[in-house]
Parts: structure tokens; sequence; C-alpha cells
């Protein structure tokens, strides 16, 4: 009812959303103490300096880490990097802020006037919403009150930790747009390395500003909605305001009041069971929190070089990689989105390190034609052989095992060289997929030939040239042979059935002679050889 | 052969302070005394660390002997807010009026104790600090030497900040010879304080001070070459007339070792005092929000009843049984001057004034500023050094009736220095034998330590 309700509202009304980011930068210390940032599981309070619990006579030092990664970010979304910035304190008494301010970029912010670029819902073409600015802080400490002990129990392992503000302006107009925005950005901040970007484990979070006007009108009142902390409740939180407002505006006027209905400027929190929106405080109960410039961090300046080796250094971002996967090696536009996909939920390395567990660069590596030795361009790979063992047989296998991308222990070089044993006709296609299954149940670093000869995998006319094997076969045609009469004397029915001219039961009779031979044996020769057989013996 | 000779140059600099006493203000950070900024908030509080000023005498084999009593985190001109109770100022005049003999006088503030124990022969030198004047006031009370240095100079690490902008560490000394022995051992570049200048700063004002130096110090003590300005804004109304008459005959002793007495104007001064408090109130308030009783320190048990949704009501106990009546006012005063009504016309005004008081020094000196890299308006004009007195009387009675604008108005003649950030000295003047010491205040451009220090020996040995 919400949806429809919501639905014909949009027909009438323009809703202008604004949303602020809070994204956890990924560095492996702090922003301004040099201790270690804590990952959600750490025991509570084990990643805590003196100067993260305010101790007296400690004081900030910036590191560079996270103002290099917060370059990238800004570089990403097209911002004007501030040469000169500074940093804010923002005084509030609060138990999870152990110095009664929270250090941030006030008044000189160290980037602004960028963009993103989103898919609409309302046009086949993208969609560029303004990005204000990008300033850095510290992320708070966590209190929880326990309300049985009448106690609040504060963990400090998030104090001090570096975060992004990254504020758009209002020009996202649906509940979609914002999810695409926030995804995108997550998208982006992944690919730069910038953050986890994880809304689930708090390393993302969103404020949302909603406001609703006519067309034509001015911009009505808006409410900001605190702390969403998933897209799923960000869009419920927008569809709830949006209709909670109009409800406001469009209530019959009451005769007493000589001025129409208004929407109160308020902050909202969102109620995740009832799904619904509550005020938190009104506009004019909003704290004074006493901006004040941070007396010891002074102003941090930015020079060109910097900020060019920055941006040279940048790592390629999501729209570029579609493109070159697209233009480089003739993907269809379906395996760049599984590739795309599965490359965002990649890990993140610490302070801007390459991350691990990335499908565009294990893709990348193949075409290239990594081997277990870690060496590339030994022989470079079809793009497309390669997408379709990546995308449908590992990625099978792995859903299959109930494995992410992530984990997967075969290397990029042991998938190259087992491609490349089944396009040189090493294995057949078939023993391709049971090595590959294999190798995901057996980890380890051997090169898939040396596993492929253990099991007995070699295709039957390679091994003519192998003094090694293990089968005392004169020639390949006679194995095949050998197992094709064993064929048309195990199953004398589907035979006869085939000679009657019923082509189905040919699959039979090749899978027999698949799985007799262990799957060594090429599955069209057989398919020829039976036909050929049928025909002469008849 | 050469790790041998390493280890003598090693062992010899080690010595540099071997078993001489120093007493560190207790608002500097040491592991072993408690550390308690003289207020109830830190009472029982142990720092878990050393400030970096108090290693680095460790390492130069001082003999940390005490904690000294101060105002209350550094605020206040007569060193009387502190739950240790008042300094007593231990000087005792040669001659003294029979009446006034007994009349206890206040050893000055912030530092008092750190200039008390000096002037009391409790030790060598004391580090205290200063952020409007807390050391030049006391020292100049007590009849010492007190050194602010440049702003940066010196790490603030470990340091119990009150105003970060303006917190300097500073120097007593019987002497100046002493000062200078201190200050050589902790003017290090220290990563661990984000405004510490860097070492090229540091260099490069170093070196243009010791080529001014180099111009007018010769081995017979002339002092042909020194341009000393006197800026007419440091002899306001208030300036008790003992005072004149020592700094009179110091001048004139100066200019008859061959100095150039210049009179300068500094014309934005006046406004100094009222900028500074504002700035050092805002500020204040700002670093006093950390002493709410969770993380450390005083803590007052919530009573039974109280609404503990709002942090506020907690930390309220704590914080108004925990704090002194002037370190609340400053809080109150810095919280006022931070609202967004007021943060223009006081917080941002007060920055501006803070720029034209730098603009005017800049504009006195002879030597650039090498910080901001300001070249002088006028160099061949310029003075090398500022010369005025240290306060505007002498140490004033502990008892009796005090006006309370009194204390602030202590700082007039200090705060100018602060808010530029330069190097300023006290040193004893020259004081007829019956009176109690009556300091004069050198002050040079930023980097220039090893300057005023210099100009202040040669008025230490005016006074021989």
């Amino acid at each position: 009812m919400a949806v429809a309700a919501l639905r014909n509202i949009l027909k009438e009304w323009q809703v202008l959303i604004g949303i602020e980011t809070h994204a956890q930068i990924k560095s492996s210390r702090k922003l301004f103490s040099g201790s270690l940032a804590a990952v959600p599981d750490d025991v509570h309070n084990s990643h805590v300096s003196l100067f993260d619990a305010a101790y007296p006579g400690t004081l900030p030092r910036l590191n560079h880490y996270c103002v290099d990664l917060a370059l990238r970010t800004a570089l990403a979304l097209n911002c004007d990097v501030q040469r000169k910035s500074s940093f804010d304190r923002k005084h509030y008494f609060y138990p999870d802020l152990p110095s009664g301010y929270q250090i941030t970029q006030q008044y000189q912010p160290l980037a602004r006037n960028g963009f993103l670029e989103i898919a609409s819902n309302s046009s086949s073409t993208l969609k560029k919403v303004g990005i204000k600015q990008i300033q850095l802080e510290q992320d708070t400490a966590k209190s929880t009150f326990n309300p049985r002990t009448r106690t609040s129990n504060i963990d400090l392992n998030r104090a001090g930790t570096g975060l992004m503000e990254i504020v758009s302006q209002p020009d996202i107009q649906s509940p979609e747009e914002a999810a695409a925005y926030v995804r995108t950005l997550q998208a982006v901040l992944r690919a730069v390395g910038s953050s986890d970007g994880n809304m689930e484990q708090g390393s993302l979070r969103c404020d949302v500003n909603v406001s609703i006007n006519r067309p034509g009108e001015p911009p009505g009142t808006r409410c900001e909605i605190k702390n969403l902390n998933s897209v799923k409740f960000m869009v419920a939180a927008i569809g709830h305001e949006v209709i909670r407002q109009h409800g406001i505006l469009t209530a019959p006027k009451d005769p007493s009041m000589s001025e129409s209905p208004r929407v109160k400027q308020e902050t909202r929190g969102f109620d995740e069971h009832q799904f619904e929106t509550y005020s938190l405080r009104a506009k004019e109960e909003a704290p004074d929190y006493r901006y004040m410039p941070d007396p010891n961090l002074g102003v941090l300046v930015l020079s060109e070089s910097r900020i060019q080796s920055i941006a040279e250094s940048l790592p390629e971002l999501p729209p570029a990689i579609r493109l070159r996967l697209q233009e480089k090696y003739a993907l269809p536009e379906r395996d760049v989105d599984v590739l795309l996909s599965i490359d965002s939920g990649r890990d993140v390395g610490f302070d801007g390190r390459p991350g691990t567990g990335g499908a565009i660069a294990y893709f990348d590596a193949l075409c290239q034609g990594a081997n277990t030795r870690g060496e590339t361009a030994s022989r470079k790979r079809d793009p497309k052989v390669v997408s379709n063992w990546m995308t449908h047989e590992l990625l099978g296998q792995l859903t299959a095992r109930k494995e992410s991308f992530k984990v997967t222990a075969i290397t990029a070089g042991q998938l190259g060289e087992l491609i490349d044993l089944v396009q040189d006709g090493t294995i057949t296609g078939t023993s391709g997929k049971f090595l590959l299954r294999h190798m995901l149940a057996n980890p380890s670093h051997r090169p898939p030939l040396e596993i492929a000869t253990e099991l007995q995998m070699l295709a039957v006319s390679s091994e003519q040239s192998s003094s090694t094997s293990s089968t005392d076969l004169a020639s390949p045609d006679a194995y095949l042979n050998e197992l094709v009469e064993g064929a048309f004397n195990a199953l004398p029915s589907e035979v006869a059935a085939l000679r009657a001219g019923r082509e189905g039961v040919l699959n039979k009779v090749v899978g027999w002679v698949m799985k007799q031979s262990r799957g060594r044996v090429d599955a069209n020769k057989v398919k020829a050889l039976v036909k050929q057989k049928v025909v002469k013996d008849s | 052969m050469q790790h041998r000779r390493q280890n003598g140059v090693k062992t010899s600099r080690r010595k540099m302070l071997d078993g001489l006493a120093v007493a560190i203000k207790n608002n500097i950070s040491t592991t072993e005394l408690p550390t308690t900024s003289s207020s109830h908030m830190l009472k029982e509080y142990n720092s878990p660390f050393d400030a970096t000023v108090v290693k680095l005498l460790r390492n130069s084999g001082a003999d940390i002997v005490g904690k000294a009593n101060c105002d209350e985190f550094g605020m206040g001109s007569m060193n009387l807010h502190s739950i240790h109770g008042a300094v007593v100022n231990p000087f005792v005049p040669k001659v003294a009026n029979p009446g006034s003999r007994h009349v206890k006088r206040s050893a000055g503030g912030s530092s008092g104790g750190s200039a008390a124990a000096v002037a009391a022969g409790m030790c060598y030198a004391a580090l205290g600090t200063d952020t409007g004047g807390s050391t030049r006031l006391p020292a100049s009370y007590c009849g010492i030497v007190g050194l602010k240095p440049s702003y940066g100079i010196i790490s603030r690490w470990g340091v119990v900040s009150f105003a970060d902008s303006l917190d300097c560490v500073g120097i007593f000394g019987g002497d100046v010879s002493a000062v200078q022995n201190i200050f050589n051992i902790l003017s290090v570049y220290d990563e661990r304080d984000p405004t510490a200048a860097d070492v090229e700063s540091r260099m490069t004002a170093s070196r243009a001070s010791q080529e001014r130096m180099e111009q007018w110090s010769d081995d017979k003590g002339s002092l042909e070459g020194l341009r000393i300005g006197i800026p007419q804004e440091y002899f306001p109304a208030e300036l008790a007339p003992e005072i004149l008459e020592p700094v009179r005959r110091t001048i004139h002793g100066l200019r008859s070792a061959g100095a150039t007495i210049i009179p300068v104007s500094l014309p934005s001064s006046s406004y100094a005092l009222s900028a500074y408090y504002v700035i050092a109130s805002a500020e204040a308030s700002s670093n006093m929000a950390r002493y709410d009783g969770v993380e450390y320190g005083f803590h007052v048990i919530t009573p039974y009843g109280t609404d503990i949704t709002k942090a506020s009501n907690v930390y309220a106990q704590t914080r108004s049984v925990g704090f002194g009546e002037e370190v609340k006012k400053r809080i109150l005063l810095g919280t006022y001057a931070l609202t967004a009504d007021a943060f223009d016309n006081y917080f941002l005004q007060a920055q501006r004034v803070r720029q034209l008081v730098k603009n005017d020094f800049n504009k006195a000196f002879a030597i650039s500023d090498y910080l901001t890299n300001q070249a002088p308006s006028h160099s061949k004009m310029g003075v090398d050094v500022l010369l005025h007195p240290s306060a505007i009387g002498i140490a004033p009675p502990l008892e009796g009736e005090r006006n309370d604008l009194d204390a602030y108005v202590q700082d007039v003649l200090t705060v100018p220095a602060s808010l530029a950030g330069l190097p300023a000295i006290s040193v004893p003047a020259l004081v007829r034998n019956d009176g109690w010491p009556v300091g004069v205040s050198i002050v040079g451009q930023w980097g220039c330590d090893p300057m005023v220090m210099k100009v202040a020996e040669y008025i230490e040995k005016l006074r021989d």
C-alpha cells in the first residue's frame, strides 16, 4: 500500500534528497593517534592510545595515509581538492567522545564541488549527483547502555578512526536514486581502496535530507534522518518521510489557523521495526557545537605534486573498468556485470595497498597469461574462454561449495594453466571441470598438469608422447575403439535403439564411454566413432 | 676507537646537568609524581608518561626534585587558584621597610611554585609554562630569570593544555646561564608535537639571529650596533612608580654600553589583552571538556534520582565540584565566545587582533619572521629586540583588598609576545637595595631566543 501511495505522490510532487555519507577510512592506523584501527570483532578497548582516551598532555598527529585515501576519493568524485584546508573542533558532551570534541573540517574542507554519476530510473543516460564537499573527521567511540545495571559501557576501539564525510547536493529525486547513489559510491570507495563501504559493519553510514515540493515551487522544508545503516532502511525511511510530509502538506486547512500547514524542520530517527521515522529533535533544540579551529593541527597544505601523484596512481574506477572490459576484451555485457559485481565484494587493502580477492585483477591476470610460477605473459589467453571459465565454471562451483570468490583457493595462474590444458587438448573439457572441482576441494600450490597426471586425467590423445603413461595401450585410437566396443557390449538395447534411428540414445552411449575413460577422451570423437560404428555394423 | 670517542662525547653530554636539581610545574606530565595541575579534577592523577621536556632533562642527568605549585591548569597571574594553596614569594628584601617585612607577597602566576623554588635556592632551574605571561610575571616578582621561548621551539607533548595556540614551556633560572643551559637541552624538534617548528625554520632563524649578534657583540662588552626598541604602549597609566626607575636605569646602562635606544610604537598592543582573554578562554573551554570523570581523574558518583539519560547531567556532578572558580569562570567565558551568535564578534575578532599584533612586531624588527616567512618592512630601521617592564608593579601582597580586575591587568605587558609567539625573557633590573625585585623583558623576533638571552645577560652584567 505504501509503495502505491508513494508512487502516486511522486507523480505530482518533486522529492529532493541530499545524502551525507560517513565512510570509515581503510587505514591501518587512526586519524590522529598512532594506535592501530580496530575491526568489529576486536576485544573492547584493545586499540586505545592515550590520545584516544583524551589523556592530559597528549596531542594529535595527522596520519597522512588517511589524507591520501581521502584525496583518492576526492579525485574519484571529480572534486576540487583544496590546496589549503584546516581542522576544527566540534564540541558536545557524550560518553562516546572522551575529549569532549570531535576534530572535523567544518570551515575549510579537504575537497569541494564534485559529482558522482549514477544510473537513473527516469532515463537511460547517467545522472550527475553533485558532491558539495568531502571532509576528514574522527569517528566516535561506541557507548552501549545497559538498562538492567543502568550503566553505560564505553568501547574506545573506534574512537579516533578516520572518517570521510561525503556530502551530496540535494540532487537525488527518488528512493531508488538514493539507493543507486549509495551503491555507486560504495563501488567507487572500494575501487580506490579508501573504504570498505560496508553498511552492515558500520564502515559506511548515511544521514539523509528529504524535502518535497510541487514542481515549479521552491524546495520544501527538509528533515534530516540520522544514522541509516542499510540501503534497505534508507529507501524505507525516505519513502516513509515523503508520505509523512505529503500528509502534512495536503491536510485539510484548519480554519482556526491563519497559515497553511508546514513541515517542521527537524532531525529524525528511523525505527527499524516499525519502518517509520520519528522526531529526535526540532530545529530549535539543535545543539550549538561551538566550532573552533583546532589550535594544534593548523593548516593542511597540499602541494600540487602530491595531488598530481595521487591522481596518477589512482586505481581504475568502475565505469573505466566496464569500458575496458567491453573494448579491450570484447566481453558481453552480462559477463562484465558479473565480473564487476564480484569485484566489488573484494577485500580492500589497508592504507591504499591493493586489496585481495578482486575479480577484475584475477580476470586480467588470466587473460595476460599468468602461470603457477607467478609469471605473466607466457601466453595470452582468449578473454571469452577465460570469462566462460571464470563466470560459469569457477563461480558455479564456488556457489555450489557456498564459498565466495574472495577466498577462492585456486590462483589465477593455476586456473590459467588449467584452461591451457583444456585448450591444447591435454585434458578434455570434462576433465577440466572435474580437475577444477578437485583443486577447490584440495587446495595446493601445485600446477594443474601435475595434479591431472596424478589423477590419470590426461586425454588419451596426448598420452602418446608421454613415456610415463600408465595406460598400456598402443595408441589412443585403439583405446577409444576398445571403449566403444565395450559400450556396444554393455548397452545392447541402447545400441539397438540407435540402429532403429533413435538419435536421443546417442548421449547415453557416449556418456558410458566418457565415464569409463574418466573423461579422458574427447566426447566429439566418441560420438563420431559410435555413429560410424552403428552405420557400419548395421 | 671511533666507538669509544663517541661514547666519550655522549657521556660528557649526558653529564651536562648531572645531579642538578630541577623542579617541574605541576601541569607537566611526569610518571613519578602526580600531575595535578593544581586541580581537584586531577588531584590523584598520575600520568602514565613523561613529557618530552622531562625526558630530555632526565637524559641530561638532571635530578627531578619535585612538582611545583601553580594556578589551576595555568589560569591565573598570582598563583592563588590552587588546591595546594597560594604560593608565598620567598624573596627577602635586603633592607626592608620594617612595616612591610612581614607582608606575604605573591610569587606571581601561574608558574608561581616553579619561580619560588628557584628564588628560594631549592633548585638550579625549574620548568613552568607560559600562556600569557605565566613564566615572565613570576620571574619578575621573585627576582629571577624567566624565559618564554618562541612558540613551537620546545615540545608541548605532555604539557597539560590550557590554550594550545599560546602555551609554551617556560624556563626559570637564578641567572641567564642556567636558563641557557636548560634551553639548549630542550630546544629540539619533537615529532609528537604537531606545533613544533620544523628544523629548517629553526636553522634559518638561528642563523639570522647569529649573524645579527655577531655585528654587535664583542669581547670587550661593547653593545655598539645593538638596536633596542622601547615600545611606548608598554608604559601604561597602571604602571607603578617603583617600576619606572629600575627600567630607566637599565636602559641607561645599555645605552652607556653602546646600544642604540629607539622609541617604537606597537599600536595594536592596547587591544591585545582583550583578544588574549577571548582566545585563551575559548581554547580553555575546549581543552577542559575532557575532564568528565570517565576515563581518568576525579569522579563524583551520580546521586540517586538523577536523570542519567543525559550525559551532561552525569558530567555536571564531577565538573561542578572538580573545577575551581577561576577555571569555571574562564570555561563560561570561552564557551560563550564560541557560541554561534558570539563567534564572529568575539573569537574571530580576537584572531584578527592577534594578526594585527603580529604585524606590529614584524614592522618593528630588523629580522624576518622565519616561521611565516614574513620579511621585515624596513630592516635597516628595525630593532633587534624590544625592552619593556615585565609587570606593571612589584609582587602584590597575598592578603588584603584586591580589585578583581587587577589580576587580569597584570598580564597586559606580557600577552602581546604570547599572541605573536615571540621569545621573551624577564631578567631582574637594577633595583635599589631596599626594594622588591622588578623585571625587565627582552622580546625578540621568532626564533631569536639566543639573542634575547644574550641581551638579558648584558643586563645581568650591568647589575654586578
